[in-house]
């Protein structure tokens, strides 16, 4: 390694950041950074939460645009970055929080970020599982990714890093998950690749990986650059010196001075959880107490479950009582870390948010008092002294300080037993910061037990009696009175090595998916169900009414399926994108009424084509209307399509207010023609759900479709451009349903503007069945043919048994609601195997 | 320091009344379409005209306003139509013009209306079903219902049903009264009780409700109960109003139904309702219809302001138009570096992901 280092000393770096500032609203992330990194050095970013380590690493990547600053690259200077452009200058990134898309499959997970001249030495197959093989990760690559653990979805981002052979590779807490054995597959790897000339930045907490991987170390504190070293030149006090003595920006209330025999009034024995073991914490009355460690070791987890949002094992006690998880979640008053999330309810007012953990306070009689709750609320807020412009202002237009105080005043306001604060300071200005400190410890001494989880040693430090330190889950150190030092916590949270609680190696724990499980699993089942049924209805309608396979009534059940099925396919393709399209139904009938001025008997070859150009022309703009509205109007696809079906059903209105204009007898008996019993059109509707069928699982359009549909922001994190895949969906499936009217035409036979609107909910029916899912993301073109088809012939099943139109009905809907209900239970029983692991 | 700065804060105030931009908008609407209404089509703000409007118009909005309590859970309800039909059928079929049953009858509708209702709300808020999938299922086993008990041959209505829903009482179609009750009465439970306020709460952001210990999925199942009962409530009144219902008599208030919430100011994505905005909206909505047939126009114009409106109504509450006016309005006078002024979209585009999603329709 050094003698890498020693000639890397002549050649141009690989990135050069000079003079790079970020700001947020004001505030500083970055100031004035300027970091070199080496071609095939390995550079560490040290220093603790919130010192601009991923912010740096994202203008790096082109995620984020920095407020000033130069970034040089192979000899060229950008003022800013986009991810694409970082990707085609060879930067990959392998984020601390993997961006895999659930619903698809490894292999696709894999397809859809790289590009595909990864994949052109060789068939598919191999070059992916060769890309698995390099990182250790031993699933199937058929296996959906939402069935993965933690650590191989963390083992898939690195694999779809080392793929593009990058120039600079940055690696933010790649290990944070992994055990002990798939860490030194990943070590091996990184040391390969540098032998190999690419640079590494590696953004860690752990000393002990920085000694054991890294050339240079850079050491980051408040957003400034600390220090810039060789690794073998400092020893790991001076790293730790860089790190820590964070100059206290913030004044802290003095601490409670007790006397030894105060009563312990919280007292926490030996609880386990989800994430974190055995953790013992006694406080004494007025103490507040800390929870400290590396983010992602538990704490979270730790102070969720005092809250009573997670089952824990061993015994909880406030004053002397003990409470369960469930008495937890109504008595404790907990102020979670994402305040957007779960911490309010931003579009309600701030008196709304404040009082609505106390309402039942409010009310005299039945009804909740105004002034009752008013005083109550403007006493708490006033006291908290929270800036505002009304108590009806929408608590989201407030300052992240004055929003973390609305939380303390609903949480003080509900008389809690128990105050729990994740990150109470985190996006807090700094004067808000000492009034927060000020309050909780009045909290404390008024007799509340005060827990605080939070990543800045220096304020535990400041504002805590007492704290444990958490690492991998475990409690390493327990600290009290003049112990608690940032240097004692952070040396005690980077220096520990204990083992991850979860280990996952992406080896030993899970076991192979089995070809059966895989199948179950995946996107086609549904379609072999429906199959099933479909034989098994047609066998049962046949014994019971010989005619049933009569050659009409195959023809009449194919087409009517035909038509039904065309516009199905074009609705799963907004399902798959996550979104809906109501306005399928009259866009079908308007532009069966377009055809009637155009397609009747008589009319030249000419007029024939230019009726069906202009039918294609109009489900084009309705589609374009659509994508429009939804991406840069931001309508809800419901909103949106619901439009568009209003007004589509006023222009077919326009058109014709009756029925009118037959459809060319030739044109009908055209694309009525059969081989056999069964239509032409149907075959060719088979042949193109199998060609989408075939986009849509090996081609880049269909992984783009289902990435947006999975999960838009990993979406747009590997790379695909949303507002145009959204678009180019909703004009696609206008498109199917102008398959779908061609069909039409020939059933109706004339142009009647009522016709459409049925169809949207009747496709919606047939998808559902068929499998796909309205959460986006996943389902198949063949399973919404099959559901079309297995529709139609309940229909048809009840006409050909004479069971009349109620029974129609009551069909269509147990179908439908069996249908979600069996894949929707067989789903989150997957999700929690897969959870489980 | 603190605490002086504490003494100094103002005190923070809250207005007694609140007036929402969904209710100036609508409200304003309104009014504007009544004024031309006067001096285009004068006979359709007649009284006869008025009398055939305004019950129509208040059976939407029942029916609205049972849409926008599932519509502030997140939700939506595409079993509007099999309810509002099941009902208007049992009341006509069942008593078949005898007084007597009419009683009896509505309490079979009842039922109906708490079953469906509860199947509606355990599949979405405990089997986590989606409400479209969920609500189209039970639509269509209402409707089976419907045609079990109709054979889908209309009845007439019973006398009584007629004087008390179709009726009118100091010349205003008592259709108004039920409807201004379901308003009063819908108010009063959101916004003024502990469990309404919780409703809204856990609307706005169920994981926040959560985190605070409230009961997310009662609620959410609860929204489509309380819904079923005021589309029960709508058939009941289409039966008085209309002397011969059809089998299919809810069909046509489906989207409107979820078109009045919109307008009202009600977010799809839940949250804070806003019933009296809505009712004016069928208000709104339901005069439009009168005006455009007085007129002469074909239907299909009628359709397509419906359409406009709710297109214009929705951007209002999506589309950041004061940024959108003052781009356009220093355009000229600064044309800017290309690099600088993105086109229009992409500056929507960069609003962050909570506030865009808040923010849509």
């Amino acid at each position: 390694m050094n003698t890498l280092h020693d000639t890397t000393a002549t050649r141009s770096a690989t990135l050069e950041m000079s003079h790079i500032s970020k700001f947020y609203a004001g505030v500083a992330a970055l100031t004035d950074v300027s970091v070199e990194i080496r071609p095939g050095e390995v550079h560490a970013i040290l220093g603790e939460n919130g010192a601009g380590k991923s912010t740096l690493m994202n203008i790096a990547s082109g995620s984020t645009p920095p407020s000033a600053g130069s970034i040089l690259m192979n000899g060229e200077s950008y003022d800013s970055l986009t991810p694409t452009l970082a990707g085609t200058l060879g930067v990959a990134i392998v984020h601390q929080h993997p961006a895999v898309l659930g619903d698809m499959t490894v292999e696709e997970n894999l397809r859809v970020a790289l590009p595909d001249s990864v994949f052109a030495d060789g068939s598919n197959d191999e070059v992916a599982r060769a890309l698995l093989n390099g990182v250790g990760l031993d699933a199937h690559l058929k296996d959906r990714v939402e069935t993965l653990t933690l650590a191989q979805k963390h083992l898939l981002e690195i694999a779809k890093a080392f793929a593009r052979h990058p120039r600079l590779l940055i690696l933010d807490e790649p290990t944070a998950p992994l055990g002990r054995e798939a860490v030194d597959l990943l070590f091996g790897r990184v040391r390969e690749a540098v032998a190999a000339g690419t640079s590494v930045v590696y953004i860690t907490h752990r000393l002990a990986e920085v000694r054991e991987l890294a050339d240079r170390v850079t050491v980051l504190r408040d957003g400034r650059v600390r220090g810039t070293a060789v690794v073998d030149e400092i020893t790991d006090d001076e790293l730790l010196a860089l790190i820590v003595g964070r100059k206290l920006e913030s004044t802290f209330p003095p601490k409670s001075l007790l006397p030894l025999d105060t009563e312990v009034n919280f007292d926490v024995a030996s609880i386990s959880g989800p994430g974190f073991v055995d953790v013992s914490i006694a406080g004494r009355r007025g103490e507040i107490i800390g929870v400290a460690g590396v983010v992602g070791n538990g704490q979270s987890e730790l102070l969720r479950a005092l809250a009573g949002l997670e089952n824990f094992e061993g015994e909880v006690s406030v004053g002397g009582t003990s409470y369960t998880p469930r008495d937890l979640l109504h008595r404790a008053a907990f102020m979670p870390a994402d305040r957007h999330r779960e911490g309010l309810m931003m579009s309600l007012s701030v008196r709304e948010n404040a009082a609505v953990s106390a309402l039942k306070k409010f009310t005299s009689t039945y009804l909740v008092s105004r002034s009752k709750e008013l005083d109550a609320v403007s006493t708490s807020l006033t006291e908290l002294s929270v800036k505002a412009p009304s108590l009806d202002a929408p608590v989201g237009a407030l300052s992240g300080g004055n929003q973390q105080k609305v939380v303390i005043s609903r949480a003080l306001l509900s008389e809690p037993v128990l105050l729990i604060a994740d990150e109470p300071t985190q996006g807090v200005d700094v004067g808000a910061r000492v009034e927060i400190y000020r309050i909780l410890r009045e909290a404390s001494e008024s007799g509340i037990p005060v827990i605080i989880a939070s990543s800045d040693a220096k304020e535990l430090e400041g504002l805590c009696d007492r704290v444990i330190v958490m690492s991998r889950g475990h409690v390493v150190a327990t600290l009290s009175g003049d112990q608690i030092t940032e240097e004692i916590i952070v040396s005690a949270a980077v220096s520990s090595t204990t083992q991850s609680i979860q280990v996952g190696t992406g080896k030993s724990t899970v076991k192979r998916s089995t070809g059966v499980r895989r199948f179950l699993q995946g996107d086609y089942a549904p379609s072999a169900l429906l199959v099933a049924v479909i034989i098994l209805l047609g066998a049962y309608v046949l014994t019971q009414n010989p005619q049933y396979l009569g050659s009409f009534n195959i023809f009449s059940m194919l087409m009517t399926a035909c038509g039904l099925g065309a516009i199905a396919m074009g609705q799963t393709i907004a399902l798959l994108l996550g979104g809906i399209d109501l306005s399928v139904g009259p866009l079908a009938g308007f532009l069966v009424v377009i055809a009637s001025y155009f397609i009747n008997d008589g009319a030249s070859t000419g007029t024939i084509v230019l009726g069906l150009a202009l039918m294609v022309v109009a489900a084009i703009v309705v589609g374009l209307v659509n994508g429009v509205l939804i991406r840069y109007l931001k309508f809800t696809p419901i909103a949106a399509t619901l439009t568009l079906y209003i007004a589509l059903g006023g222009f077919a209105f326009l058109l014709r207010d009756t029925q009118g204009g037959y459809i060319s007898t030739d044109f009908v008996t055209n694309l009525s023609s059969t081989v056999g019993p069964v239509p032409v059109a149907f075959i060719a509707l088979v042949v193109i759900a199998l060609v989408a069928e075939y986009f849509l699982r090996k081609r880049r359009w269909g992984w783009n479709l289902r990435a947006v549909g999975s999960n838009e922001e990993s979406a747009r994190s590997v790379g695909v451009s949303i507002n145009r895949t959204v678009i180019l969906g909703y004009i696609l499936v206008s498109l199917f349903v102008f398959l779908g009217a061609v069909i039409l035409m020939t059933q109706i036979g004339i142009g009647d503007p009522a016709a459409g609107p049925s169809y949207t909910l009747t496709s919606i029916t047939a998808v559902v069945l068929g499998g796909t899912s309205l959460l986006g993301g996943r389902g198949t073109f063949i399973g919404s043919l099959l559901g079309a088809v297995l529709l139609t012939q309940v229909l048809n099943a009840t006409t050909v048994l004479g069971l009349g139109s109620v029974f129609q009905y009551v069909f269509q809907g147990l179908l439908i609601l069996v249908a979600a209900i069996v894949y929707s239970v067989a789903r989150s029983r997957k999700r929690r195997a897969a959870e489980q692991l | 320091m603190v605490d002086a700065l504490a003494r100094n804060a103002p005190a923070l105030t809250s207005a007694r009344f609140s007036v929402s931009k969904g209710l100036i908008t609508v409200g304003s609407a309104t009014v504007i379409l009544f004024l031309i209404s006067g001096v285009l089509a004068p006979s359709s703000i007649s009284g006869t005209s008025l009398s055939g409007m305004l019950p129509i118009a208040c059976v939407l909005a029942v029916a609205g306003l049972g849409q926008m309590l599932v519509v502030q859970q997140g939700g939506i309800d595409l079993s509007v139509p099999g309810m509002i039909s099941l009902t208007a059928v049992i009341v006509t079929h069942n008593p078949d013009g005898n007084d007597a049953l009419l009683l009896p009858a509505i309490a079979l509708a009842l039922v109906f209306a708490v079953v469906a209702g509860f199947a509606n709300g355990l599949m979405i808020g405990s089997l986590r079903l989606n409400p479209i999938i969920a609500t189209l299922g039970t639509n269509a086993l209402l409707y089976g219902a419907d045609l079990a008990i109709s054979g889908g041959r209309p009845r007439i209505t019973t006398k009584l049903m007629q004087t008390i829903s179709g009726g009118q009482t100091f010349g205003i179609p008592n259709a108004v009264f039920f409807a201004l009750g379901v308003l009063i009465v819908v108010s009063v439970l959101v916004k003024k009780t502990v469990a309404g306020r919780r409703f809204e709460a856990v609307g706005a952001n169920p994981e926040a409700a959560r985190a605070i210990g409230l009961r997310v999925r009662s609620h959410q199942t609860l929204a489509y109960v309380w819904a079923q009962l005021l589309y029960c409530l709508a058939g009941i009144m289409i039966a008085g109003i209309t002397a011969q219902p059809s089998a299919f008599e809810g069909d046509k208030f489906l989207l409107p139904s979820v078109a009045v919430v919109v307008l009202g100011g009600t977010s799809l994505l839940g949250g804070r309702g806003f019933p009296l905005a809505t009712l004016i909206a069928a208000v709104f909505l339901q005069q439009l219809t009168q005006f455009v047939i007085t007129l002469g126009v074909s239907t299909a114009i009628q359709t397509l302001v419906q359409a406009a409106a709710l297109a214009v109504g929705v951007s209002l509450y999506t589309v950041n138009w004061r940024a959108v006016f003052a781009r356009f309005s220093r355009t000229p006078s600064v044309p800017p570096p290309p690099t600088a002024a993105p086109p229009a979209p992409s500056s929507l585009e960069n609003t962050t992901p909570a506030a865009a999603s808040a923010d849509a329709v």
